[in-house]
Formats: C-alpha cells, structure tokens, sequence
C-alpha cells in the first residue's frame, strides 16, 4: 500500500508520520508559558490567529522538557477540534513508501510504547510510525493520573 | 392531524420552528443513551428527571408554535413522567417502552417538518394510549386542533436580509483578527524605520478600515432582542384564552442588540418565565376584581442594555410568589426542617423557588406548574454567566431579572501580572481591587495559610504564584489583592503582581490538556500576539483546596452594627438613567436638587449646550439640549463654585456605593464601575465632568495661568498640558522670560530645582513626582497622575 509520509527527527527517533494527519510544519516562534501545567505542555503560541498548545514531544518520551533555545521546529496539526503544535528537532522529507506500514518488531522502547504503530521503512533506516493524537492523549492521562 | 405550515408562517415563526426542531433532535440524541439507562434501572432519579425535563420543554416549544401532535404526545409523556417522579406510580418496562415510543414518534414528527415533509398520519392514540393504560380514559380524547390564522407580516417594507451559516462568520471574524495582527507587525516594523509621511498617512488609512471592519464583522454577530419577543404575543393571547384571563401585554426595548447565540439562549428560560406569569402570577379577572385590582391584568417584558450586560426583566401586577406556601412545600417534600426555615430570611424563602421540584401551584395545569421550571431556568441562565434576580411583592406582582452577558465569547476581563506572565479574569469576578499596603488589609499567616482580613471581613487569601507554581518575582511597589467571588464559591483574596488594565476579551476555548487543569477557563489572543490564559475563579480556589465558610461572623457584625466599620467607606449616590438608556450612579453630594425643567429652556450655543436656570445661563454637563417631551429632568450639580446641569431620562433611587468604585477607571466621564444590589453600575467622575464644562463667558472667576516649568519634558507638552487645558486653565510652557510672573499663576515642575525660583517670583509651586509614593515623610510632592490631588493643589494654591 503506497502511502504518503513525513519523516522527522523526534527525541533522536526517527519516525514517520502519516501525512493526512499534518497540517503543517512551522518554525516556532514565541511560546508563552502556561503554568500548573505538566512538562510536556511547553505553553501556547500563536499562529497568526490561531493558538496552538504546543506539546514537547521530548519532554513526554525523557522526561525532560527541551530548554529554550533548542526549540525549532514544530508540525501543526488539529486534533478533535483543537489546534497543536508538536516539537521536533528535524523534518526531512516528505514522500512516498510503497511498501506502507510494516509490523513492529524488536523490543521497543517503553516510552514509545503508546505512540508506535509500525514501521515505516525509507531508504534502508526504519521509521517508527507514530500518531500524532496518542501524545495528546496520553498526556491527557498522565495529568488525569 | 397535520398542523397547517400556513399557521407558524408569519415572520420569525419559521426561523423558530427551524430552531425548535434542531434542538429536539439534538435533545433526543443526546437522551438516547439515558433512555437505555433508565430503562435499566429505572430507580435513576437524575435520569428520570433529564427525560421529563425534555418532554416538558418539547410540550411548552410546540404550544406556541402550534404544534398540536407534539404537544399532546409529550403533555401525555410528561403527566406519566410527573407521576412516576411523585412516587405514584412505578416505571414498569411497559411504561418504559411506551414513554420510548412517545420519543421515537417525536423524532419522527420532527425529521417529518424539518424536511417538509408531511407528518406521518399515524395514529397517536395508540402510543398515548399504551401510557395510560392504567388510568383508562384519560387524554384519549382528541380534539381537531384549531388551526390559527396566518399573522400578517405587516405593512412595513422589511430590511433585505440574507442567511448566512454561522461557521461563515466565524472565519470572517478570524481573518479579521489575522489582519489586525499583521498590521501591528507591520506597525512595528514602520516604526524601525525611518519616518515616511506618505507611508504613514496611507498606514493610517489601512488602519482605520481594518478597525473598521472588525467593527462591522463583530456586529454581524448582533440580533436585535426582537426576535425573543415574537413568540410572545401569540402565547400570550393562545394562554390567555385558555385560562380565561386577561391580560395586557407591553413589549419594550426590541430594538436592543445582543449577540445571536445568546439570544437563543435566552429563549427557553424567557418562555418558562412568561408562562408562569400567566399562570400562577396574575389571576382571574373575578380575582382581579374582587381583590380591587383591574380585570386584566399587565405583563410587561422589557429589555435593555446595562453596560455589558442585556438586562431581560418581566413584570406582572399579579399575586406575586407567596412565601409562606412555599416553606410549606419545602418541609413537606422533605428539603427543609422546621427549625431551618423558622431562621430563614424572606429572600432566602424566596430561593426556595429555585429548587428543583417546587412549585407553589395549587394543581397541576397543562401550562406550568410542575415544578419545572425555575430550578432549569436558573441553570439555564447561569450556563451563560448570566444572573437571575426576583423581586417579589406579595398580593402585588412578581419582577424577575435576567442579566445576562452580551456575548458569549466577548467578555470584560482584566489583565493582572503574576510571575512574570499575564493572566486574564472575568471582570464579573472581581469584587474590589486593593494593594497590600492598604490601611483597611492586613494579611496574616499561620501554618501556611494566609488570612486577609479587609475591613473586619475574614477571606482565605493565596497568590496566584503559589497556585500555580510559579517564581514570586521580587517587585519594588505594592502587590495588588483581588477579591474574587466565583458564581457558586465564596470570595477569596487572590495576591498578584499587579493589575495592568482592562479589556474586553475575545475568549476562545483553551485545549483540553489546558482545561484539565481546573485553573483556566478558556484563552484569549490580545492584539499583541501573545496568548493570554483566562483564569477560573472557582477552579482556583479549588486548586488551593480553599475552605468554603464564608466570615459570616464578621458579616452579622456589620449587618448588626449598621455603622460598623465598613459602613465608612460607603457613600451615598443617586442611580438615574441617562438619556441615552444606561444606568449610572453620581455622588449624592455633587447634587444640589433635582428639578423638571422645561426642554424649551436648553440650548446651544458655540458647540456647547446651556440651559437657562434662574437668569443665568448654566452649561449642560452631558451637552444634550434637544428632548422628546417637554419636560426634562436634570439633576443640578454644584463642585463648591461652579455648576452644572445634567439632563437625565429617569432619576430611579438613592443607594449607597462604595466611596471608591469596584472597578476604577483613571480617565474618562466615568471613574469606575459600582455593583449595587448585583447590578454593574457606571459611576460618573464629578471630576471629568466639571472639567469638561466650557471655559467661557459663563466662568466669570478670573484664573491664574498654569505655568509648566519642564516645557522640554514629553510628558509635560503631551499629557499634562492637554489636560490641564481641558480642565479649562490658561497653560504656558516654560517659565516667561520677559513677561512677570503673575502672583496668581501657578508653576508646575517635576524637576527639584525650580522651587526657590518660583517663591521669589511670588507665585505658588505644585512639585510633581513620577512614583506613587511619597520619598519621606517631609515629601509635599503629588503624584504626577493622581488627577484629583493635582487640581485640588492647582486651585488651592490659587485661592
């Protein structure tokens, strides 16, 4: 199955991402801090005018949110109504894989756990393919706990 | 029987009827799941309750818009319903499924006129029928519903309109608001540049379109109140009839604006009120006459700005709610002890009315009276930070107030500093605003918990850092305390940096991993570009695990005391309405009396308005000088020396208010906001007032100039100067170096070293100071924006 991807550098994984589920990929530009909130939530931006609540993805995966100045990236994109931006350290292509989705194999990495859910493979390196919905969700979860 | 289109066609109905059904079926879907649920343990009261709260707002939708099959099915469903919430009856599986049928065969009817389609001419006995199985006989019979005559739309050429769906104007809006940030970014960079007259009038230009054009999208949003009132008439006259009343219905205020999504908010509680007004609230003409009151009986429902708010008030000269039946009721269904309700107060019986499943009714109509009602209109209307209010007057009639805010989504906020970081807080929230070095505050501290005591009143205090987990920036001035009342929670002090200001917020909703938290209401993108978090007074105080005991020691203290403390810094003011409609409040002792004056007496002259009082000619403070009727009502005002006159629509009572406003406005005709008996009242600034009266021939005392002594200081040439102008003094910048000074001139200097000049040219010196507070003890120097301390010394130098 020929699918559509956006591969990326995330947490110093590579991962792919399903190219439906971007809507853009932006370079970040103010974040404004929101406070009582956990790590990963690295505050709100603005987009024109859209705010995006902008997650560190690195911070969900290590545990430890990315300092400031090592911010760049981010790859919008709207889940149930609402409009994110999700930290990456790099975007590199955007392009096609004809052979899609391969299964997980290996013993993957707890962190990554919730959010892989297959391989995607691009010029001989494997790309875990993730969701962008899961880190919200298990965000959610992680506050909720 | 197919109710007739023809019938619910005249103008307005249509758009109604397309609501009514939209949110029936929305209703329906969302009660599926509690049907199931129900139907599984039918013992679920809440549940119970939600599906009889749909049947019954579903039969008091359908009665006014001539409806009948809906009506009768879901009257049927609801008498069932009522009883089994009464205790009379069981929900056995078969009534379950019988009330299951009424809904299936409403959704039916609904998706059967939502597209036009005839209504499927089934038979309804049958359904109804299975309900009552057990009480034969009862509401099986039918009777063919008449079928009204079409209202005339009326003569009037009606405005050309066109629908457009809301999404529509939402991403108009959204672009607007992105061009207004591009312009600021464009501003920005302009301003980096080196100045371009040509490119800065044509800037300008843009500037004022783009304004403008926010303006105009923002009002596309506006409905006039009108379209509430359509549906009233006609409920009116069809109840009216039913319970052989009369009455007489007056309808004012339509042509006030408010933003369409609350309009449709409003309907429903709107209705409930109406009904029950009719109902239970004026009586039959035999009553009416027996009781030496008119046969008919007057309805009024007003509507009128307030402020931000819409203020929705319905009035009858009915019997009014009687109290006494309704602490009867409440001990009877078991909600209230006799020792509890023998210390209630008369407005704590009157709450009574708000709880669910209560009502005062001696039987149960078909109209009202269920005990639905006020409990879901009062849910209803604070869903929309909106207010209830009633005034009752038993034997005399019923007033009840609905506030409610005029958007949804715009709402006053104000913007306070905390860790470094802006926050917004609904203005409706703030109770009063002081600094930590207040005399009237003391903050003490035990075991962690802070303690505020403002004047002799107790509140737990925190601040927003600590609850947030922020840094405490280390600041040099005051710390600013808010009191902060939620709808539901008890006021608290909430410590923060500062307040910088206030704004009218453009509140969007925040993302779920943000709302979570429980402290954020919602978001708010300021022309700045900065996202801005809206806080939730409630979900603080939540968040702080504060105690929810109100000081009511304290309280009693200052209710007994009557001249406690407190009581000082009260003061006594006149609400009136202005000619324009607003209610605002003055200083009682700015005004000298009140009088009518006859309206041919004003008038005008060189742009500025006077009327003739006494010979003279005294200047019209609000510059109004043409009226409707012939007689005005002004209010005559008096600073010591000068006076005013102020033309006013109403002049409505004496209260007290605070000596300083909940809400202070530095500048401006207004000095802040005042709530009074919960209504948000704008507070006239006698300051700004006497200061914008003209100059002229009609000031006969002779004033000494105004000499600035920094002419080379910004803020001296652009802010002070204009304002002393306005304020109607002769200014001169820079000490005259030909002329003599006048022993009459006043210098002004914010530098240190012109005073010994100004004493040997014999005039008097005001030293101005950029900081608000004083240096020492021996500082005579006024802060340079503390307006009334400035003039004070201006004009009591002179004298």
């Amino acid at each position: 199955m020929e699918q559509l991807y956006l591969l990326a550098t995330l947490a110093d994984t590579r991962v792919a991402v399903a190219a439906h589920e971007v809507e853009a990929v932006v370079k970040l530009a103010d974040i404004s801090p929101v406070p009582g909130m956990l790590r990963h939530v690295a505050g709100l931006s603005a987009l024109r005018s859209r705010v995006l609540t902008i997650i560190d993805v690195p911070a969900l995966i290590h545990g430890a949110p990315t300092p400031a100045d090592r911010r760049g990236l981010a790859i919008i994109a709207d889940i149930s109504g609402h409009s994110y931006g999700l930290m990456v350290d790099a975007v590199h292509d955007i392009c096609e894989v004809p052979e899609g989705d391969l299964p997980l194999r290996g013993q993957l990495d707890r962190a990554w756990a919730p959010h892989a859910r297959a391989i995607v493979e691009q010029d001989g390196h494997p790309h875990l393919l993730v969701s962008l919905a899961s880190f919200i969700e298990t965000g959610l979860l992680a506050q909720a706990a | 029987m197919v109710p007739s289109r023809a019938s619910v066609k005249a103008k307005g109905m249509d758009e109604l009827l397309q609501e009514f059904i939209a949110e029936t079926q929305e209703t329906l879907e969302a009660l599926a799941g509690e049907v199931v649920a129900w139907e599984a343990d039918p013992g679920d009261r809440d549940r119970l309750d939600a599906i009889f709260r749909f049947f019954h707002t579903v039969k008091g939708s359908c009665g006014f818009l001539n409806l009948p099959r809906f009506e009768r099915l879901s009257h049927a469903a609801e008498d069932v319903l009522s009883e089994i919430r009464a205790g009379n009856r069981t929900a056995d599986p078969a009534t379950v499924s019988a009330v299951l049928g009424i809904m299936d065969r409403i959704a039916e009817l609904a998706e059967a006129v939502a597209i036009g389609a005839a209504l499927p001419d089934e038979n309804d006995d049958y359904l109804i029928g299975a309900l009552a199985e057990r009480e034969q006989g009862a509401a099986t019979e039918e009777l063919a519903p008449t079928v009204e005559p079409i209202r005339q739309g009326g003569a009037q050429a009606v405005p050309r309109t066109i629908r457009l769906p809301l999404s529509l104007i939402d991403q108009l809006m959204n672009g607007v608001s992105d061009m207004v940030l591009a312009r600021n970014e464009l501003s920005r960079k302009l301003r980096e540049r080196t100045s371009d007259p040509e490119l800065e009038s044509v800037f300008e230009r843009l500037s004022t379109c783009v304004a403008d054009m926010r303006d105009s999208i923002s009002k596309t949003r506006m409905q006039r109140v009108e379209r509430l009132f359509t549906a009233i008439p006609r409920m009116v006259r069809d109840l009216g009839r039913e319970l052989g009343k009369r009455i007489d219905l007056v309808l004012e205020g339509g042509d006030v604006e408010m933003d369409r999504e609350m309009v449709e908010m409003v309907v429903d509680p709107l209705t409930h009120i109406v009904r029950n007004s009719i109902d239970h609230g004026i009586e039959t003409p035999e009553q009416r006459r027996a009781l030496g009151k008119p046969e008919a009986g007057t309805l009024k429902v007003q509507a009128r700005q307030s402020g931000n708010q819409i203020v929705i008030e319905v009035s009858d000269d009915g019997q009014g709610i009687d109290t006494a039946r309704l602490v009867e009721k409440s001990i009877a269904s078991g909600k209230l002890t006799r020792e509890a309700a023998a210390k209630m107060s008369e407005s704590e019986k009157l709450e009574l009315i708000f709880q669910a499943g209560l009502s005062t009714a001696q039987q149960v109509t078909a109209i009202s009276g269920r005990g639905v009602g006020m409990d879901v209109v009062r849910a209803n209307v604070e869903r929309i930070g909106g207010v209830i209010a009633l005034h009752n007057q038993i034997g005399r009639g019923l007033r009840i107030a609905l506030r409610v805010p005029l958007t949804l989504t715009i709402i006053p906020g104000l913007i306070i500093r905390s860790g470094g970081l802006h926050f917004a807080i609904p203005r409706a929230a703030v109770v009063e605003i002081l600094h930590d070095n207040n005399e009237t505050l003391h903050i003490a501290e035990v075991g962690g918990a802070k303690i505020a005591t403002i004047r002799t009143v107790r509140h737990s205090m925190i601040d927003l850092e600590d609850v947030l987990g922020m840094e405490k920036v280390v600041q040099p001035g005051p710390r600013a305390i808010m009191v902060v009342r939620s709808a539901t929670g008890v006021p608290f002090a909430l410590g923060v940096a500062a307040v910088d200001n206030h704004e009218e917020l453009v509140i969007r909703p925040a993302s779920p991993l943000i709302m979570a938290t429980g402290v954020y209401a919602g978001m708010t993108l300021p022309d700045n570009g900065k996202p801005m978090l809206l806080l939730d007074a409630a979900g603080l105080a939540n968040a702080a695990r504060l105690p929810n005991i109100v000081d009511e020691r304290s309280i009693d203290q200052l209710e007994d005391s009557g001249d406690g403390e407190a009581r000082v810094e009260m003061v006594s003011a006149l609400r009136f309405e202005e000619l324009s409609g607003e209610r605002r409040l003055i200083k009682l002792s700015l005004v000298e009396r009140v009088e009518d004056v006859d309206a041919t007496l004003f008038g005008r002259s060189g742009g500025n308005a006077f009327v003739r009082l006494d010979g003279r000619l005294v200047p019209v403070a609000n510059g109004a000088h043409s009226f409707a009727t012939g007689h005005v009502s002004a209010l005559r005002l008096r600073d010591g020396s000068q006076e005013a006159c102020y033309p006013v629509a109403a002049v409505l009572d004496i209260v007290e208010m605070p000596a300083v406003p909940d809400m202070v406005a530095m500048q401006g005709a207004l000095s802040g906001v005042a709530v009074v008996d919960g209504e948000h009242l704008e507070v006239l600034n006698p300051f700004a007032l006497f200061a914008s009266l003209p100059g002229g021939p009609i000031v006969e005392r002779r004033r000494g100039r105004c000499v600035l002594a920094d002419s080379e200081d910004g803020w001296t040439r652009e802010i002070l100067a204009p304002l002393l102008r306005q304020a109607g003094h002769d200014v001169l910048l820079g000490l005259p170096q030909d002329e003599a000074v006048d022993p009459a001139d006043v210098v002004l200097s914010s530098g240190g070293d012109i005073s010994q000049a100004a004493e040997i040219l014999g005039c008097r010196i005001v030293q101005l100071r950029a900081s608000p507070r004083p240096t020492g003890p021996e500082d005579g120097s006024i802060y340079r924006y503390d307006q009334d301390a400035l003039m004070a010394a201006i004009s009591g130098t002179r004298r």
